[in-house]
């Protein structure tokens, strides 16, 4: 055991995360190490907790919290059970079908996005706004993507292979130039960078056409689930107060963090603020922000069954949400 | 010799042409509307940009050196060792080779699985590094001068000696000319590691941030910082090498694999080295997953790729997956072989024939591989399309540039008694190219296939990741979505399995000809 930590210290890991419980110079009276992995690199779509940690509420639940931003080879799963961090924001499809298929010890304790965020985004010169107008057409998916877009057109009635999916590398100009006539992405982000090229987007929800599932589900362990549930639960309560205080104002948030959370990322603050705006419709719930309604579980369950991934309801825990 | 001393100058000017030619295309949006800017929109964007440099060029520069200076501990202490036992140097060829052979893009992933925060990035880039300098201190070990190795044994001197007054100080050039080309090498390997890792700061880092806005000039700001970078890393150790040495070296490196010399000692003894050779790499994969301790379901090791090929609930569905990208890639691959092979070779012919407009060239060339291909390829698409002529491109382009080095280098150095020969015949230029040339040079073109071969499949790789969707590329990409972490590892030890046997058919082939034809291998 010995061993193995002092390799993986050689190896940089726990060095560079700052948040080992193994290391033995943190003050004992100072609150609890705890690390979440989020899924994509700094933007408006973790606004939420970046508040959170800037005021201080995850240190009043005594939470010292270590964030820790994705990228596309990260995949926040394996961050969990590799025990990196305690919990990560995942897609609900890639957490169910890990629990399904391999056996992962995973639950999902919350969810950010009560409707994901994810669309087809055209251009309105040449407009795609239903399933049906993809017929014949070239539209860019990430390949992680492939087989929720294959559920949605399958659910609508349309065979996949009339659409031409090729791969979409995180770049809007082959769109724009009309190389493909549609790509899948965000619809809280690209419409907007779209707009900054002089041309006019629109877009529509994969959510709003049958395939209902979250994004962003908040996952722990199994194992962690079991030894730091009040943690959990205060870093919910914590997650929800900064989530509501960002909501309060959508533009109040993004213009502080310019040079702190959004520095150096390439993107710009104006981006920041049309998809701290565009994404208050999605992640609204009247149980408040971060909650699972049976209804929406039961949705989700549904529409992931459509492309082959059997959950069940005992995946979803929402004691945790209840104890907030 | 006056038009010698005119060359740089002309070297200079088509140089200058080029580039007013690049302003104009970029400012008329002749290519791809627009995804090709002005050389000066691309520098007025960097001015703009150029408080988000700094951070993001300090976080490169401290992964690479890391790396580089780590990968580079190594490769010496690996050169020393191989280059005192024959045994050793046998017994570490399938590593050598993999090492050599391994598409980054493959390996990446698997890093940022296994290791986390600087780790990734650190190891990528002495990845990179370790084969060029451990082949350079085994060359520069092997070359000393026996005569003064001999002095030292006559004076009494340890073998400890004989290594540290000569062979350390004879094989300090060739050291030095392997550090150099290994720190442009450190530069990518990092970038690489931070597109992908999650991490907030770093060229890579920025590059992923900046891919979405759709602004191609803020791109080739990023890849020609990147440029610079490895450009000035190069030059740096150039300068070093020649305080240091004294002595100038050729730009080029031998980046063949060092060869034990004859093999000796028993059958048994030579089969058991064998198998080592094979097993070792598989062995130190095991290792490496052992020592991060990472959980089995994340990290297989080569039993659990092997059950989940082979014997898991669904192997049959794996298998038929993986055989169903390995039909798509194949093809592909061995057609982008010919065509990267083909372009360094036309390129090498016209630089012997237009030596100047290929001197104007080559910092377009240069550009070409220290661009990061993901911000590259977007644009490709716009010109090339997504089919079979955009993944030959790009694997052209991954491909052509160590090759054309070697092949000039080996035209280069064709007598120039055997060049006039046919001349004084009444033979043509072109003539005598054929007649002399190209067979005199047939080693060069033998160790360019073995530099092309391995990196064939990450071009195509890359075309198939971020374009076309197809093969193993498309595959890696997928089953990190569904976290299929067999299939991850899976593709990732095909790809560099598949790299070593390209490479090994081509020593093969080129072993049986030169043998035939009386020549000896290039180095």
């Amino acid at each position: 055991m010995s061993l193995r930590l002092n390799r993986r210290r050689f190896l940089g890991t726990s060095a560079a995360l700052g948040a080992s419980a193994a290391m033995p110079w943190r003050p004992a009276n100072a609150s609890t190490p705890f690390t979440m992995q989020a899924a994509w690199i700094n933007d408006a779509e973790f606004a939420g907790y970046f508040i959170g940690i800037d005021e201080g509420y995850y240190a009043e639940e005594g939470i010292d919290l270590t964030y820790l931003p994705g990228g596309p080879d990260v995949i926040p799963e394996s961050t969990i059970i590799a025990g990196r961090a305690d919990l990560a924001l995942t897609t609900p499809d890639t957490t169910i079908r890990a629990i399904v298929e391999q056996g992962a010890p995973f639950k999902i304790i919350g969810a950010q996005y009560q409707k994901n965020p994810i669309g087809v985004v055209s251009l309105a010169s040449n407009p795609i706004l239903t399933p049906q107008d993809l017929v014949g057409k070239t539209l860019a998916v990430p390949p992680v993507n492939v087989i929720s877009v294959n559920a949605m057109l399958q659910i609508n009635g349309i065979d996949p292979a009339q659409v031409n999916i090729v791969p979409y590398a995180y770049d809007p100009t082959p769109l724009i130039q009309g190389e493909i006539d549609a790509s899948l992405d965000f619809t809280t982000n690209v419409p907007y960078t779209i707009s900054q090229q002089g041309v006019e987007a629109v877009s529509f929800l994969l959510y709003d056409y049958g395939f209902t599932i979250y994004n962003d589900t908040v996952v722990v362990t199994e194992e962690v689930l079991a030894e730091k549930r009040d943690m959990l639960v205060g870093w919910l309560r914590a997650s929800r107060r900064g989530w509501d205080v960002n909501f309060e104002d959508p533009n109040l948030w993004p213009p502080r963090w310019a040079d702190t959370w959004f520095a150096g990322t390439g993107r710009t603050i104006e981006n920041e603020l049309f998809f701290n705006n565009a994404q208050a419709p999605l992640m609204e719930h009247p149980d408040g922000y971060l909650s699972m309604s049976e209804d929406d579980i039961e949705a989700n369950l549904s529409a992931l069954g459509e492309v082959g991934i059997v959950g069940s309801r005992d995946m979803f825990d929402t004691t945790l949400l209840e104890e907030i | 010799m006056a038009g010698e001393a005119r060359l740089p100058w002309s070297g200079l000017r088509n140089a200058a042409i080029l580039l007013a030619l690049w302003e104009i295309v970029g400012r008329l949006d002749l290519v791809a509307g627009g995804a090709l800017p002005g050389i000066t929109e691309i520098l007025l964007r960097l001015w703009e940009d150029r408080a988000d440099y700094p951070r993001h060029i300090w976080a490169t520069l401290a992964a690479s050196g890391a790396g580089f200076v780590i990968g580079n501990v190594i490769a010496i202490a690996a050169g020393v060792i191989f280059a005192l036992s024959p045994t050793a140097l046998r017994l570490f060829r399938g590593v050598n080779i993999a090492v050599f052979a391994l598409p980054p893009i493959a390996i990446a992933p698997i890093l940022v699985l296994t290791l986390s925060g600087m780790a990734p990035r650190i190891v990528l880039a002495a990845l990179g590094v370790y084969f060029v300098t451990m082949t350079a201190t085994v060359i520069g070990l092997s070359q000393a001068d026996s005569r003064a190795t001999d002095l030292i044994r006559a004076y009494g001197g340890s073998r400890r000696d004989a290594l540290r007054l000569v062979l350390f100080r004879g094989a300090l050039p060739s050291i030095m000319a392997g550090l150099r080309v290994a720190a442009p090498n450190a530069v990518l390997g990092a970038i690489l590691a931070e597109f992908g890792g999650g991490g907030r700061w770093g060229l890579g880092a920025y590059l992923l941030g900046s891919l979405g806005r759709g602004e191609p000039d803020r791109l080739w700001g990023i890849g020609l910082v990147a440029t610079l970078i490895a450009g000035l890393s190069y030059g740096a150790f150039a300068l070093l090498s020649r305080r240091l040495v004294g002595a100038t070296r050729a730009v080029t490196l031998n980046s063949a694999i060092p060869e034990a010399p004859a093999q000796t000692g028993s059958r048994a003894a030579r089969v058991m080295l064998a198998a080592g050779a094979v097993g070792l790499p598989f062995l130190m994969w095991w290792a490496f997953i052992r020592l991060t301790g990472v959980p089995d379901l994340i990290a297989k090791t080569p039993l659990g790729v092997i059950d989940y090929l082979f014997f898991a609930r669904t192997a049959e569905m794996a298998q038929a997956r993986l055989l169903a990208a390995l039909a798509e890639t194949l093809p592909i691959t061995l057609a982008g072989m010919l065509a990267g092979l083909g372009f360094a070779f036309a390129l090498a012919i016209a630089s012997k024939v237009f030596p100047r407009a290929i001197e104007a060239f080559m910092p377009v060339a240069l550009i070409t591989q220290t661009m990061p291909l993901v911000a590259l390829t977007p644009l490709l698409v716009l010109i090339l399309g997504r089919g079979p002529s955009l993944t030959l491109w790009v694997t052209i382009s991954v491909t052509f540039f160590p090759a054309f080095v070697t092949l000039a280098q080996g035209i280069a150095l064709v007598p120039r008694s055997a060049e006039e020969l046919p001349r004084a015949y009444g033979a043509g230029r072109w003539r005598e190219i054929g007649m002399v040339t190209i067979p005199a040079s047939l080693p060069y073109l033998f160790a360019a296939t073995r530099l092309t071969v391995p990196r064939a499949l990450l071009g195509v790789m890359i075309a198939e990741w971020l374009a076309t969707g197809k093969g193993l590329g498309n595959l890696l990409n997928q089953s990190r979505g569904y976290l299929d972490y067999g299939m991850i590892w899976t593709v990732a030890s095909v790809s560099v399995i598949l790299s070593v046997l390209f490479y090994q058919l081509v020593v093969i082939v080129e072993r049986r000809v030169l043998r035939r034809m009386g020549m000896a291998t290039a180095e």
